[in-house]
């Protein structure tokens, strides 16, 4: 209340801004908006862990059949799922190289295609849950599962939001090569989501309980 | 424009019913659409409006004005600084972006829950002063006991060092502000949401499984319960935020010269705990998602008669809430390194084993989580190593406990109000810290587990511990924020009263844990009738001290004498600007050419300031 109590002591500022700084060069060697989303991605690892260590406890500790019995878990339909994520990863990383390269046209249908990829998983995943035989009430493993793949699906989809916003903004011509943040940490986002799927493919659909 | 239509808290009056409104019609649309019946679950529509409104509440703060358009591609107003800087005190009522004017939101809205809790724990303890139901129900009972640990734990002590870390740390460091100034508002505002949100429950009555909410009780509680899952999640979401705020601001907006081992300790200590609540806090917000899930969805993770495992429950929820402990502590380690420093007039002992000592405990404190759960019936081979893993974590802190002695010894104290609470914590937490490795050794464990002993070695960590090394820095760095010194005479009162208080509250606690009484009962054996009267007594008298702390803070925020910008002749840089700091903290910036704590050394600096001085207007980075 009283930060203001001075007013002389602001008198002589003239200039409305913050000096300009040099700082201390950081170890990373990256732009702060860059290391953010590398922190907060930590922090979304964790998130998932949490998700793991639920599953891992039921798997490792209770030792309880995967998958439950009388049900399936469909790991052959699910790698062409897998595929076009993984895909889309390297188109996303395309439309940064053709950036780059100043061709912003095919930057662009990269994006579309990515974004394509990208809904594509999700419906194919939503129809998985349609024909998989359990429910999230069904038991336990089956919340375990639904909540584990429902999390990365809500990252896909957070995902796909971002890679709109960024095709809107190279659409507009927003970004050129040296001015591409914003792509960046958007395709480091969506490499992050594609390894967790790969880790949860791994753990969930091809680690089953009884072959 | 209306005032209606501006981002400030008028809008939020209307546009968070609002957007509640429209989710709840919209999920009411959805389950018709889907077939199920019936249309209204008061479970759901409670969580949707919740959420929704928290949505609402942020989009009317304006804490999206920027963002919204940034996001679909829109001409975005250049950066004209008008969300920065406090000239009026509306300011302090808006989306603020300037560090200063959210560290005094942050520590003003913790402050109230610091109250509101301690008033619940006021009004159970009158109730434990007689053995028998005196005049609160069980239940009710059940409610302020989880109100008084979760208001204390998830909107205090978290939160009020980030409140503390965000006023003094982008000075520290000599940076103008942190880094995502917009995203450090918008962690603010989270904050008082998620106080209002656990008080609410209230209404729906209110949640009774204590501030760590296992399964079953939390999975088939009171709808309170529920808020509780959505306020945990609002909070973590405000202190990852900030965490990573931290963490980016200490990384890459050092002043230039100042090299990591220049940096003050409160930094060190920052950097841990925002690293620490970086990787933990995201399990607490899994556990309660898990729970939340079962209470508004149906699955089944706690279940057990479909397999839930409720000892998984607890294996996430202490993955979070053990390291939660640290990230209670360590930033106090962090201001007790200043105040014993700058008031011993010495160079503090040991700066690079307290700050590697805060990153061990940070790491080790990942590994101990089960030490919470020796008698809980879980794995037999994860007794051991918890506890041998608990026990190293005394060193570490012992490490800081000696670095403290050996900074006072020989020094010449200047016995003010915050070293009297920097040396008050040292003797409290020290006996917190033994009845934690007592603690630690499972056999013993087994014998006080659940006991009044476990609430008295807690309330010796967080209060004689957290909350000492808070009002410390409060003390310390209120001369730095309102630019008048505190009343020393009322402070001394205040410390003497806090100190005698809370020994002769929780040093009993101990013996009547010893004997067997269980904690979280509203009712006990008369036998223990004694000492709970005696603790019931000696906890008024705790609470009545603290209105000399009220009393203290606003009387002299008018009243005290004009501190001048160095009253206690520190070198660290928050120091070296006007009391208050000028709205964009340094003119020049500021160039670090020695370490913070050289005391002692004739005509020595931590920084100076360059004469050139360039008036600019673009903003440090974009």
């Amino acid at each position: 209340m009283a930060a203001h109590a001075e007013p002389a002591a602001h008198a002589e500022h003239e200039h409305h801004g913050p000096a300009t700084y040099t700082y201390q060069p950081n170890p990373f060697k990256l732009d702060p908006t860059t290391l953010g989303l590398v922190i907060f991605l930590t922090s979304e690892i964790a998130l998932f862990g949490a998700f793991f260590l639920y599953y891992g406890h039921n798997r490792l500790v209770r030792h309880y059949e995967w998958p439950q019995p009388g049900f399936e878990i469909p790991a052959n339909g699910t790698a062409f799922n897998t595929a076009i994520l993984v895909a889309s990863s390297f188109t996303c990383e395309l439309v940064l190289i053709m950036l780059v390269r100043n061709l912003r046209r095919a930057a662009i249908a990269w994006m579309i295609v990515t974004i394509l990829f990208g809904s594509a998983f999700l419906g194919l995943q939503a129809r998985e849950y349609m024909e998989i035989g359990f429910t999230p009430q069904t038991n336990a493993m089956g919340s375990s599962f639904f909540s584990l793949t429902g999390l990365h699906g809500a990252h896909v989809f957070l995902g796909i939001n971002l890679l709109v916003y960024c095709l809107i903004r190279l659409w507009r011509g927003h970004f050129a090569k040296d001015r591409m943040t914003g792509l960046i940490i958007t395709s480091i986002y969506w490499h992050f989501v594609d390894v967790v799927w790969i880790v949860l493919y791994t753990l969930v659909y091809l680690l089953p309980s009884h072959t | 424009m209306n005032v209606f239509l501006r981002p400030n808290l008028a809008r939020c009056l209307w546009v968070t019913p609002f957007t509640s409104l429209i989710f709840m019609s919209l999920t009411l649309f959805i389950r018709h659409w889907v077939g199920m019946t019936p249309i209204y679950d008061s479970q759901q529509m409670l969580t949707v409006g919740y959420i929704s409104g928290v949505l609402g509440f942020l989009i009317g703060i304006g804490a999206f004005d920027t963002w919204f358009p940034w996001m679909i591609g829109a001409p975005t107003r250049p950066e004209d600084h008008s969300q920065h800087g406090a000239y009026s005190w509306r300011d302090y009522f808006r989306f603020n972006t300037d560090h200063k004017v959210i560290g005094l939101q942050y520590v003003t809205t913790t402050f109230i829950a610091f109250f509101v809790g301690g008033m619940f724990a006021e009004i159970f303890r009158a109730e434990l002063a007689h053995p028998g139901q005196d005049f609160i129900t069980t239940q009710q009972y059940n409610g302020f006991m989880s109100q008084h640990g979760t208001l204390m734990i998830f909107t205090f002590l978290v939160p009020v060092f980030a409140g503390l870390g965000n006023f003094v740390i982008p000075l520290m460091l000599g940076a103008p502000d942190m880094a995502f100034p917009r995203l450090n508002a918008l962690s603010f505002w989270l904050l008082p949401l998620a106080l209002l949100i656990f008080l609410s429950s209230f209404i729906f009555e209110s949640f009774e499984a204590g501030w760590t909410g296992y399964p079953p009780f939390s999975t088939t509680g009171p709808m309170g319960e529920t808020l509780f899952e959505i306020g945990i999640q609002i909070a973590g979401a405000s202190s990852i935020a900030t965490a990573v705020n931290f963490l980016v601001t200490i990384i890459t907006m050092r002043a230039p010269g100042m090299t990591m081992f220049r940096m003050p300790l409160l930094v060190w200590a920052n950097l841990a705990t925002s690293a620490l609540v970086v990787a933990a806090t995201p399990f607490i917000a899994g556990a309660q998602f898990m729970t939340m899930f079962d209470r508004v969805f149906g699955t089944q993770f706690f279940v057990p008669s479909l397999g839930g495992d409720v000892l998984a429950y607890q294996h996430v929820f202490w993955f979070y809430s053990h390291p939660a402990v640290y990230i209670m502590v360590l930033p106090g380690f962090g201001i007790i390194s200043e105040v014993i420093s700058v008031m011993a007039r010495k160079p503090i002992f040991g700066y690079r084993a307290i700050a590697f000592s805060s990153a061990g405990i940070a790491v080790l404190g990942f590994s101990v989580w089960a030490h919470h759960m020796f008698a809980s019936g879980m794995e037999d081979w994860l007794r051991v190593p918890m506890m041998i893993s608990t026990m190293l974590i005394a060193i570490p802190t012992g490490i800081k406990i000696f670095s403290w002695l050996g900074t006072i010894w020989d020094g010449v104290l200047r016995m003010n109000t915050a070293m009297l609470f920097a040396t008050g914590f040292i003797f409290t937490f020290v006996i917190g810290g033994v009845t934690g490795i007592w603690l630690a050794s499972v056999p013993f464990d087994y014998h006080v587990h659940d006991t009044y002993f476990v609430v008295a070695h807690f309330h010796y960590v967080l209060f004689g511990g957290s909350v000492m090394t808070v009002f410390a820095g409060v003390y310390f760095w209120y001369p730095k924020v309102f630019g008048r010194m505190v009343d020393e005479r009322l402070g001394r009162l205040h410390f003497w009263s806090t100190f005698i208080f809370s020994n002769l509250t929780f040093f009993p606690m101990h013996w009547l844990g010893l004997e067997g009484m269980p904690r979280r009962v509203a009712d006990y054996d008369p036998a223990y009738e004694g000492w709970n009267t005696f603790i019931s007594i000696s906890a008024f008298c705790l609470g009545a001290g603290m209105l000399f702390f009220v009393y203290n803070m606003i009387h002299s925020a008018r009243h005290g004498a004009i501190a001048g910008s160095n009253p206690w002749g520190a070198l660290t840089l928050e120091w070296q600007v006007s009391s208050p700091p000028p709205i964009f903290n340094f003119d020049v910036p500021p160039r670090v050419v020695g370490g913070p704590y050289r005391y002692g050394e004739p005509g020595a600096q931590h920084a100076i300031f360059p004469e050139e001085t360039v008036p600019v207007h673009e903003p440090a980075h974009v």
